[in-house]
């Protein structure tokens, strides 16, 4: 029974890991890793107790892996560069040539 | 007669026009925006504010321009390209008109503020994509209070209070037009606090947004932004609650202020 609780909460934390991993929110897969990997452990030292075998506990394994070396590459490699600004700042340009013309016809109190 | 005093304070703290002694034309600050869960901190946006000077026939006005810029990393996922800008009196910063180009997603919105403070009217317009890529108007008369500011006047306008006169828990309320509907904004002095910065350590004016009547800016003190207490009153660090972990914005550098710091 308590096996089986940790199969699936490993799985669960698992699969995040490695959907948290995927996207540029990978700093926050360290989380679930953990998660995955503690109830892969505890599975194993269940398993060995009953001497029954899992294979799920691979997949555990190897999604963890997948996720972490995901997240270390990511973090090692990513770069806070901005993306092309090509489009906002012709929009930019654009605003300001159309809020001169606007501005022209706007009476401007130098009181207030 | 205690309720009188500081009343008195009150006022001779916040005295609505008051002269532009902050902000200067030219200046330059860049923000790094980034999400922040129980310390894992991952970087999304660069988020700039800059000041420059517009002529027109008639008189000089300052243009407050604030973009948002989303990382390479997040520009397959969710591409933000936000312009706003806000063309202000530069001696009172009274804004008189303001636009908002914001790109989010593949979601595209414009509103401009056309401001007549004599009559105390908004000029509105909305302009949103259709999907077949042709545009959609939406002309609107908005009535606002005297005070009234947009998001972008608003944000400069508070750097120009005298915060070194007002003592910790004053508060003051501010008047805000956004998608054509005035909020009720609420400043709070916290105190002085000393933080580490991209500028170096830094003591600071800590202060907490409020929004009233409303869920968006909730909880008590949970927005918070960090002005440094010298002459320039740069914000330097700001803090905002959302529903799992926090917002945060980092200042990475400032250029062209007002005052040697």
């Amino acid at each position: 029974m308590l096996k089986k609780i940790f199969i699936i909460i490993g799985f669960i934390a698992a699969i995040l890991a490695v959907v948290l991993a995927v996207t540029p929110l990978s700093n926050l897969a360290i989380a679930p890793i953990i998660v995955a990997f503690v109830c892969g452990l505890l599975v194993v030292f269940i398993s060995k107790k009953e001497q029954s075998k899992t294979k799920t506990i691979q997949y555990i394994f190897l999604m963890v892996v997948i996720a972490l070396s995901l997240t270390i590459y990511k973090s090692i490699f990513s770069t806070s560069e901005i993306g092309d600004t090509e489009q906002l700042e012709q929009r930019d340009e654009e605003n300001l040539e159309d809020s001169k013309d606007i501005l022209e016809d706007i009476e401007i109190d130098e009181d207030l | 007669m205690k309720y009188y005093a500081l009343l008195v304070v009150f006022l001779i703290t916040f005295n609505g026009k008051s002269q532009n002694k902050t902000i200067a034309v030219g200046e330059k600050l860049v923000f790094s925006a980034s999400y922040n869960m129980s310390g894992l901190l991952t970087d999304i946006a660069q988020v700039k504010m800059e000041t420059s000077e517009v002529k027109t026939s008639k008189s000089t006005l300052m243009r407050l321009k604030c973009t948002a810029t989303t990382y390479k990393k997040w520009d397959n996922f969710f591409k933000i390209r936000d312009l706003y800008e806000s063309y202000v009196n530069p001696k009172t910063l009274t804004p008189y008109l303001y636009k908002r180009d914001i790109s989010e997603g593949g979601y595209e919105k414009f509103m401009q503020y056309k401001y007549n403070h004599k009559a105390k009217l908004v000029k509105s317009l909305k302009r949103k994509k259709r999907k077949d890529g042709t545009n959609w108007d939406e002309n609107k008369n908005v009535t606002i209070k005297a005070s009234t500011k947009d998001i972008v006047s608003l944000l400069y306008y508070i750097r120009n209070l005298d915060i070194h006169k007002a003592s910790p828990g004053d508060e003051q309320n501010f008047n805000l037009l956004f998608d054509n509907k005035e909020y009720v904004i609420t400043l709070k002095y916290i105190g002085k606090e000393t933080i580490s910065t991209a500028l170096g350590s830094k003591e600071c004016y800590k202060l907490a947004l409020g929004l009233k009547g409303s869920n968006v800016l909730r909880g008590n003190n949970a927005n918070l932004i960090w002005l440094t207490a010298d002459s320039n009153k740069i914000p330097v660090y700001a803090k905002f609650k959302i529903p799992v972990g926090n917002g945060e914005l980092k200042i990475q550098s400032a250029t062209g202020l007002k005052h040697e710091s």
